[in-house]
């Protein structure tokens, strides 16, 4: 999110936000806490919102709901820890597809593997199983024939495959 | 096929955060296992964030300079205030968690993975765990039930809600799948049954309604469940 546009879509909501507090706690003083809270939010969290999970006002809905909940709780039972996000993960979809993957030792594991291939074979692996590139955009980028990622992914995963052979078969 | 539902006055307030925190995340569980109701708030959300913010935050783009000039000195700075800091939120990633009961393995719901629960604390066939919530008159609670266990008759003065997570129980209602919402307050009399054993999270309301007269629920197994 660009800082400029940023600053005036906030402008335009911060009574919003405001009104929104004042229902929630009928003070004054905590709905302005609740404006904060909120762009600050939105400011540090821009990078979790795309715009394929809806619109951007119910993004920001979400996020001034979740602050709004953690300060209702804090002032109520004086706890610190925030479970708004326990409630409503602001990342649900990504965590989900994400557990598959998220085997941490495994991965490293891997690395360990791949960082013993020479430099060439392991820019072709990087490109076409971590970046999901294709064969064709990594020759492009890499200004080589298809040929030659072809057969440097073959002698890369020979390699891995003997390496990684006695924990994998 | 989950039959029981929150009603729609809880999901309005669980997404608008008015509900308690203890309702919020068995509602939130629900919602988790429940793809009508994640439907729901979904769409509240949205019309919620409609009716707030009128303005679409997606025509953004169109904003020019003269506008960012239109901008007073104090809101000015109340902005620079906010975007000096340059660091963003990281989201913690939530590893599923599972859990023994008796030799059940169960995998914790979503929600719960990140909010701690005591040991199990075991009366004949029925095991609970608290979880630490610190809700102020509700307690929520993990209820496990081993297999052809039952809880004795018992009405409630406050409310109770019952979300199934896994196994099955039944009651004179008729019989309950994982994801199913039973709310029950002191209208309802029941006497749930589990011919395989199950695990619920359950929210009760006050002790406090129990004291009254209520020396059954003195017993033991009262106060396991309560």
């Amino acid at each position: 999110m660009i800082k400029k546009h940023f600053l005036i879509y906030l402008n335009t909501s911060r009574p919003k936000i405001k009104r929104f507090g004042i229902k929630q706690f009928g003070v004054e003083a905590q709905a302005m806490e609740l404006v904060q809270e909120t762009l600050t939010s939105v400011w540090r969290k821009a990078h979790l919102y795309h715009s394929d999970k809806g619109a951007a006002t119910t993004w920001v809905y979400t996020v001034m709901r979740n602050a709004s909940f953690d300060m209702l709780r804090k002032m109520k039972s004086n706890k610190e820890e925030n479970i708004s996000e326990d409630i409503w993960p602001l990342l649900n979809d990504s965590q989900e597809t994400h557990h598959e993957y998220s085997d941490h030792l495994e991965d490293k594991q891997i690395k360990r593997y791949l960082d013993k291939l020479p430099i060439a074979q392991r820019e072709v692996v990087r490109g076409v199983y971590f970046q999901d590139m294709s064969q064709e955009q990594l020759a492009m980028q890499l200004n080589i024939p298809v040929g030659t990622v072809k057969s440097r992914l073959r002698l890369a995963l020979q390699k891995l495959r003997n390496e990684m052979g006695d924990q994998h078969d | 096929m989950i039959k029981h539902h929150p009603s729609e006055t809880l999901l309005t307030q669980y997404c608008s955060a008015s509900l308690s925190a203890s309702l919020s995340l068995a509602i939130s569980i629900h919602v988790d296992m429940c793809p009508v109701c994640q439907a729901k708030a979904e769409k509240i959300e949205a019309s919620n964030a409609e009716t707030l913010f009128s303005t679409k935050l997606d025509a953004l783009e169109q904003t020019t300079n003269e506008e960012l000039e239109s901008l007073n000195e104090s809101e000015l700075n109340f902005f620079d205030m906010i975007t000096a800091d340059d660091s963003i939120d990281e989201v913690y990633e939530v590893e599923p968690v599972s859990i023994k009961v008796n030799e059940h393995n169960y995998q914790l719901p979503r929600a719960l993975t990140r909010i701690s629960h005591s040991k199990f604390t075991q009366v004949g066939k029925l095991a609970r765990s608290r979880v630490a919530l610190d809700d102020g008159a509700l307690r929520s609670s993990l209820l496990h039930i081993d297999a052809g266990g039952e809880i004795p008759e018992h009405t409630h003065t406050g409310f109770e809600v019952t979300l199934l997570l896994d196994g099955e129980f039944s009651d004179e209602e008729g019989k309950y799948v994982p994801g199913d919402f039973i709310w029950q307050d002191g209208s309802h009399q029941h006497t749930p049954l589990t011919k395989d054993g199950c695990l619920c999270f359950t929210v009760v309301s006050s002790a406090l309604h129990f004291n009254k007269g209520f020396s059954k629920l003195l017993n033991p197994i009262g106060n396991l469940i309560y």
